[in-house]
């Protein structure tokens, strides 16, 4: 009785924390599918956001809904520079010209965290961090469920965006036929920087989220993120927002079952062997996009 | 022909003159103790802290007139630190760089993965011509992993046996808590000082007639611990041992916390006993347990603590061992008639290897520290533990 409550308890935990991941997943995925360029600082500059929203309440005492707005806002002015820095002036022909562009800012955000900070953890307010809910012999954490409803709430919001705005219009239209959307008077650069802008919001709220669910922020947390994110973006399909979501439900409570059963020395190696798993036999991932680009 | 001859030699005249030394140019001299550690990554808090104490240290005794060499002249001590990154391979690279200059000793490293390589590549044992190995002083300040001294003849610490700590602090508790009969421990499994420890923790433990009723492992970068705290509350153990770095550490103590576990006892990892923890978990850590080295209690280390945040560090255990350092490096030159000068570097590091060798006991800020036969400090100690957003004294065990 005892293994079926802590593996059912395992999994709940895992995809209460997934919804951080989804959210770094979509991040990961909608620049991929706008630009069809990886942006591997998106998960230090999600962290790097919350880290900068910190900063600045420590000089205010700020309201809890501004705790995640702010870093929404730090996130998205983050998202606009490394468009500008790592994307708008390299040529966008050479894959590998961006790819490394965005590494060298993985870790020149991740330096500019640690000069910062010293690399100290700092506390990170959780928002009903007090607020358990017991169902029997289980229990969920009132902070991971605020996270994973802020999380849901997020992609939907961005469902929005993209379906139901001229705005997300045009960013599926550069998505698919880039050369046609320039044609139908489309700012492939304004769109490609909004969309950078975009996924900087949500990439705050997650790293926001991240800090919220942890209790803490770390320098620590960057590449783990990162690694998390593409693992969630390759199984849940490059380029598909509903592919991420699921994805990183899933990764997050496979992750936590893993461990479960496997301990802490093995959990990654699985992760990592599901990752091995969808790449040869499910290269599309989860939800592949159908439609085509030219 | 003469009138090149006296323009030769009004230049050799005015070199000469310049190269006589004057009261004022003895003055000037200066010995540079070049310090090196982490200074960037996670870790880079300790290497900003020990930074701080080697300058806080030299600035002192620069007041206080400086060191006086071998041929007696008066020098002021200067600081440089460099960075390895918590990397052995820059750890290497950072020390054959400061070998390669007029440097005769080097303080450091923060890592004891870096110090553990680092040491490798120094000669084994002194004068045997066969090894190749680099013939430099090394003094560690922060890399706590225990017997790493042995590794080599000049590689030297002035860091705290955390053996003799966990192993006094159990003795310790037997007495006061005579009732607590279980415990259960949380490692960081890929850190090698959290390894380590933990292994100490367990055998002293063990010693002392505490029943380990199990363990739980978890990761440097971990974000949840909810599986292993799990595990935890259901052990339902007296005391919780947790041998982890303040991220985890807080971690783990915030799940703990959420799931209600209530140890009666808590204990840490000594490097935990440092204002990250507090920063991070000051509530939940509340009573928590750790050995350390160090604490502003002697006028000394108050002395110490204060001029380490001038230069913008926390004293805590590990640069304490820095600050200490100092004091040492300044004794050794004045007792082994070090000249520092570019064509002594050679002896001046033999000079300085068998110094520290032969030291028998230093001034620490707590008090007397001895030395062993194997290169390795015996500092005095004490228990702190976390109350109202601080750490303070417990006890202080008898030297």
């Amino acid at each position: 009785m005892d293994l079926l409550i802590d593996t059912v308890q395992s999994i709940a935990d895992g995809v209460l924390f997934g919804a951080t991941y989804a959210l770094l997943g979509i991040g990961f995925t909608l620049v991929f599918g706008v630009m069809h360029k990886l942006n591997l600082s998106y998960a230090a500059a999600s962290i790097g956001a919350a880290y900068a929203s910190l900063l600045i309440l420590t000089g205010i005492k700020a309201p809890p809904p501004l705790v995640f707005l702010l870093p929404a806002i730090c996130g998205g002015f983050i998202g606009g520079m490394v468009y500008l820095i790592a994307f708008r002036f390299i040529p966008l022909a050479t894959p590998l010209a961006t790819l490394m562009s965005t590494v060298g800012l993985l870790l020149l955000i991740d330096e500019i965290i640690v000069h910062t900070t010293a690399g100290v953890p700092l506390a990170y307010p959780a928002l009903f961090s007090d607020v358990i809910i017991q169902a029997g012999p289980f229990y969920l954490r009132g902070d991971l469920m605020f996270v994973f409803v802020l999380g849901c709430l997020c992609m939907v919001l961005l469902l929005l965006l993209l379906y139901r705005t001229k705005l997300g219009l045009a960013t599926r239209a550069v998505s698919q036929q880039p050369t046609a959307a320039e044609l139908c008077g489309i700012s492939i650069r304004r769109v490609n920087g909004l969309t950078f802008v975009i996924t900087g919001v949500v990439g705050g709220i997650a790293g926001a989220m991240t800090g919220a669910a942890i209790g803490m922020l770390s320098p620590l947390l960057s590449l783990p993120l990162t690694v998390k994110g593409l693992i969630v973006t390759v199984i849940g399909g490059l380029g598909s927002i509903p592919g991420a979501i699921i994805a990183g439900l899933l990764v997050g409570g496979l992750e936590n079952l893993f461990q479960f059963f496997r301990g802490v020395s093995e959990r990654d190696l699985y992760v990592m062997l599901l990752l091995f798993v969808f790449l040869v036999f499910c290269p599309g991932g989860l939800f592949a996009p159908s439609a085509g680009r030219d | 022909m003469l009138k090149i001859f006296a323009a030769v030699a009004a230049s050799l005249a005015v070199m000469a003159a310049s190269a006589i030394g004057t009261p004022a140019s003895a003055q000037d001299r200066t010995v540079k103790i070049t310090g090196f550690g982490a200074k960037s990554g996670v870790v880079r808090v300790f290497g900003v802290n020990s930074e701080a104490a080697l300058k806080a240290a030299a600035e002192e005794i620069n007041k206080a007139g400086g060191v006086t060499l071998g041929d007696g002249a008066k020098a002021k001590l200067t600081i440089e630190f460099l960075d390895d990154r918590c990397n052995a391979e820059e750890g290497i690279s950072v020390v054959r760089r400061i070998a390669s200059t007029d440097a005769f000793v080097a303080v450091g490293p923060t890592c004891s993965n870096v110090a553990e390589s680092l040491f490798g590549i120094l000669q084994k044992k002194v004068g045997d011509a066969s090894d190749t190995g680099l013939q430099f002083p090394i003094i560690a300040d922060v890399a706590a992993k225990g017997g790493l001294a042995k590794i080599s003849e000049w590689s030297f610490r002035n860091v705290p046996s955390e053996f003799e700590m966990y192993k006094s602090l159990f003795a310790w508790l037997k007495t006061q808590h005579p009732t607590l009969k279980t415990i259960y421990g949380g490692v960081e499994k890929d850190f090698a000082h959290s390894n380590a420890t933990f292994g100490v923790m367990k055998a002293q433990a063990e010693a002392n007639g505490l029943q380990i009723v199990g363990q739980s492992e978890w990761l440097l970068a971990d974000t949840t611990f909810s599986t292993q705290i799990r595990e935890m509350k259901r052990a339902n153990p007296d005391i919780v041992a947790i041998s982890a770095h303040p991220f985890t550490t807080c971690g783990a103590l915030k799940e703990m916390e959420r799931q209600g576990v209530k140890p009666k006892l808590l204990i840490g990892l000594t490097s935990s006993s440092s204002i990250e923890t507090l920063q991070g978990c000051a509530k939940q850590a509340e009573g928590i347990i750790i050995p350390t080295s160090f604490a502003p209690v002697t006028p000394e280390a108050k002395k110490a603590a204060e001029q380490v945040a001038k230069f913008g560090g926390s004293a805590d255990l590990h640069s304490a061992a820095a600050y200490e350092i100092v004091y040492i490096l300044k004794d050794v030159i004045e007792s082994q008639k070090i000249m520092a000068k570019p064509d002594t570097v050679a002896a001046d590091r033999v000079k300085m290897r068998e110094g520290l060798a032969a030291l028998k006991d230093t001034k620490g800020l707590l008090g007397k520290v001895g030395r062993t036969s194997d290169r390795e400090a015996i500092k005095p100690f004490l228990y702190v533990h976390a109350k109202d957003g601080s750490w303070q004294v417990l006890y202080k065990p008898a030297s």
